[in-house]
């Protein structure tokens, strides 16, 4: 039996490049960038950041 | 391409072109692995589990959460510059002995920027920053707390500027926390997005390394200020990091240790070091991914009792998360992040700061050696090495310029012991949104 357990919500190809620098997280020696998140879409929710 | 792991008595197929992550039984896992990952032989697998196996491939894959394509999104190619680490100080109130910026000094003297140096980085990281609107600035050193006052100048000149041009500016501070005193945690509050304080665990696992000028173990001096700005900190960004190195392969101790004195979110990283009773070699790697699937489970045991933390390194979102074209860039260093060191000279990034072979410029003439960079803006995850064929590619995207260079002699060659260490870490972060997408 297969079952999904996550799946992208949409295909994002293109970057509109506003994300942040991965060196600037917690580790300064192995960054991961998959463990970011989508620096617009995390504005977009959290207005308050674009201040 | 699919990878196919478990982690104890889990099963899990990740497709890499769609990013999909799927649970399955014993069974049928081990059919996947054998027919589509090793390409072994099949013939041992009774043709029901074959016959069944396939139907429920067959949706999957035409929904593409299996055997997706993958998509060559082009790398970010920007010529504008987003973020700089400052090194407002290359000196160090601690001696601790697997720095690898040479205990605060680089390799030369022990110094600090100044404000007009640091006022001049400034202008150069607006200057060339183009359209972008948030800049970001880390302040590094050595130990960067030895020159608070410069750091509040800088701040506070960094903020009129953004202003009269458009921009808002993102700081960070990265800290051992021997001076996080009152002064220092209102002003952190205030005005760091985020604030990263070394910390390595256990008393006697920190003390063994991060030591005093004069000989001492540090933790004693550090512990309770870094509690204090913790609960000061409200739900402003943090993190606790730690470095484990081959004395404490045990590490996931030191994770629950910080977690238990109400840390709540922690990284915990490999040492970089070539001193050789502290380095991680191959030989430690078997005892490292144990000990990462130790932590998961110790981890997930925290968060079923409702004492949940943040491990930088089990965070992935699977559903959203950074675009492609973010994945196959490498991290940015070189190319949209430079490290500046006090005298204003400009590198790569941290890691490449002091090696000539890759000295930039210098923030008072304004201008970035084009071959250098050019090498930079071209590094992406098809330049790499042999990672083609890893299921973790566009989760790590090549992995560490300067460890790969530091280590393999070639920024393009993957530096094959932290690719272990990488791959193990995503198989225990799949595993964990797995198990709390589940109700555990």
């Amino acid at each position: 039996m297969i079952k999904t357990i996550a799946a992208p919500r949409e295909k994002k190809v293109e970057g509109c490049g506003e994300c942040r620098s991965t060196c600037q997280s917690a580790c300064k020696t192995s960054c991961t960038v998959g463990n970011q998140s989508c620096e617009r879409i995390t504005r977009e929710q959290s207005p308050e950041k674009n201040k | 391409m699919i990878h196919v792991f478990s982690f104890k008595d889990f099963n899990y197929i990740y497709d890499v072109g769609s990013g999909s992550l799927h649970e399955c039984d014993g069974e049928t896992a081990a059919y996947l692995k054998a027919e589509y990952e090793d390409g072994g032989d099949i013939s041992a697998f009774p043709p029901e589990l074959v016959k069944r196996a396939e139907e429920e491939i067959k949706p999957l894959k035409e929904a593409g959460l299996l055997f997706a394509d993958e998509v060559k999104a082009r790398p970010v190619k920007s010529r504008f510059v987003k973020a700089l680490c400052l090194h407002i100080c290359h000196d160090c109130n601690l001696r601790c002995k697997y720095c690898f910026a040479d205990e605060g000094a680089y390799h030369s003297r022990r110094e600090f920027m100044s404000e007009q140096t640091a006022k001049k980085a400034v202008d150069f990281l607006i200057a060339n920053s183009g359209d972008r609107k948030i800049l970001e600035i880390d302040f590094f050193g050595g130990e960067p707390l030895m020159c608070l006052q410069t750091i509040k100048k800088v701040v506070a000149y960094a903020k009129d500027k953004a202003a009269k041009n458009g921009k808002k500016f993102l700081f960070t501070t990265t800290t051992n926390a021997l001076l996080l005193n009152e002064e220092a945690r209102d002003f952190f509050n205030a005005e760091m997005e985020n604030v990263v304080i070394s910390l390595d665990g256990r008393k006697e696992v920190h003390d063994a390394v991060r030591k005093t000028a004069n000989g001492k173990g540090s933790f004693d001096l550090v512990i309770d200020n870094a509690k204090q700005f913790v609960r000061s900190r409200g739900e402003k960004n943090y993190y606790v990091r730690g470095t484990f190195t081959a004395k404490n392969t045990d590490f996931s101790e030191d994770v629950m240790f910080l977690a238990e004195n109400g840390f709540d979110s922690i990284s915990m990283e490999p040492v970089v070091t070539d001193i050789a009773e502290l380095a991680i070699t191959n030989g430690h790697l078997a005892a490292i991914c144990d000990e990462y699937e130790r932590l998961a489970e110790r981890y997930l045991e925290k968060y079923k009792k409702g004492e949940g933390f943040n491990f930088f390194h089990f965070n992935i979102d699977l559903e959203g998360g950074p675009c492609l074209a973010k994945r196959v860039s490498a991290c940015g260093a070189g190319n949209e992040y430079f490290s500046v060191t006090p005298n204003g000279d400009i590198y790569p990034c941290h890691q490449f700061a002091g090696d000539e072979k890759f000295l930039m410029g210098n923030v008072y003439d304004g201008n970035i050696d084009g071959r250098i960079r050019s090498q930079f803006v071209e590094n992406s995850l098809f330049t790499r090495k042999g990672c083609e064929n890893c299921f973790a590619k566009y989760i790590c995207s090549g992995g560490c310029s300067a460890n790969n260079y530091h280590f393999e002699g070639d920024v393009n060659k993957p530096y094959t012991l932290t690719c272990a260490m990488m791959k193990k870490r995503v198989e225990c972060a799949m595993h964990i949104l797995a198990r709390k997408k589940a109700g555990i």
